[in-house]
């Protein structure tokens, strides 16, 4: 890798900064350029995606593995009973 | 109606406020907003008939544990009473209260983790965990050990219950700050002004912390959920 190009450890702190601000103009050119030579950053950005996407999540598995479904009936009297309690 | 009447308003009467996607994000919040007429955030006495089952197998997919997830629901409700005010109707009451819950759930694993762990060792931990990034690449800023192709798509990865149970551990335990500006960022949307104003860092700061945690949740992941994927 020349100078004027960002390396690897370069591409992968832009590519996070990226998922919260926005790059100028030529920073950008210079990652989808390195992006395009380089399959190991490109995974990366890819994980990293993939990362935001599950934490962002809220969908919850349908097969509940013979776990209950919801709250039992006492349980959700105590916490009704705590959260009437802790209105002001 | 109400998304062509705001961006109206913001284009041609306010054009200096103009940004799309806050007017998306206020239009899309508000429409689900007005569907949520069943169940309004105000009245406190009907969220646990209307939010308490699913936080509830929310929280017992991520914990497997029948009484903790109860606690988590409980605490998530007390929590979600005091910071009523705060709640901007960025979201809706359902997004907000998840929110709030998976705070819960990576306090807990981390309080788990942390309890299985001296305190000597944490601290080596935390500072490991921080080299352990820059460590990743040689000296010429190249991969040492490059990231390993994670199978499937998305959606599949995320309906493996493994998947979603070891990236929850992994965010247990990244050092605490590190988790908690991941978390204000992906889970609560926060902006960096935002997290900034929350943990009291500069801008730089909270890109840095960020990085890291990106980083090691994604090699824990990759050292834990590939191994049992083997």
């Amino acid at each position: 890798m020349t100078h004027w190009m960002f390396n690897c450890k370069e591409v992968s702190r832009k590519v996070s900064l990226s998922l919260d601000t926005s790059l100028p103009l030529h920073q950008r050119v210079m990652i989808r350029m390195h992006l395009l030579m380089c399959r190991y950053c490109n995974r990366l950005r890819k994980q990293l995606l993939i990362l935001r996407e599950a934490v962002r999540l809220e969908k919850i598995p349908e097969d509940t593995g013979g776990q209950p479904e919801g709250l039992s009936g006492a349980m959700r009297e105590r916490i009704k009973k705590a959260v009437r309690e802790a209105l002001p | 109606m109400y998304l062509l009447h705001t961006l109206y308003f913001n284009i041609v009467r306010c054009p200096e406020n103009f940004s799309i996607f806050a007017t998306l994000k206020t239009g899309i919040a508000m429409s689900e907003k007005q569907s949520e007429t069943t169940s309004p955030i105000d009245n406190p006495a009907t969220w646990v008939d209307a939010y308490g089952d699913f936080l509830y197998r929310y929280a017992l997919s991520r914990v497997k544990n029948t009484s903790i997830a109860e606690d988590l629901v409980q605490e998530t409700f007390l929590a979600a009473l005091k910071s009523r005010r705060n709640f901007q109707g960025r979201s809706t009451a359902r997004t907000w209260l998840i929110a709030i819950l998976k705070h819960k759930i990576v306090d807990y694993i981390r309080k788990k983790v942390r309890e299985q762990t001296s305190d000597k060792v944490e601290l080596r931990l935390d500072a490991a965990a921080g080299d352990s990034v820059d460590t990743g690449f040689n000296s010429r800023g190249g991969w040492k050990s490059p990231p390993a192709k994670w199978g499937g798509n998305p959606t599949e990865l995320y309906e493996q219950k493994e998947f979603m149970e070891i990236l929850y551990h992994c965010l247990g335990e990244l050092p605490e700050r590190q988790a908690r500006a991941f978390m204000l960022r992906e889970i609560d949307g926060l902006t960096t002004d935002e997290i900034c104003k929350a943990l009291g860092i500069s801008a730089t700061n909270s890109w840095v912390m960020l990085y890291r945690a990106r980083m090691q949740l994604r090699q824990c992941l990759e050292a834990n959920w590939l191994e049992s994927e083997k």
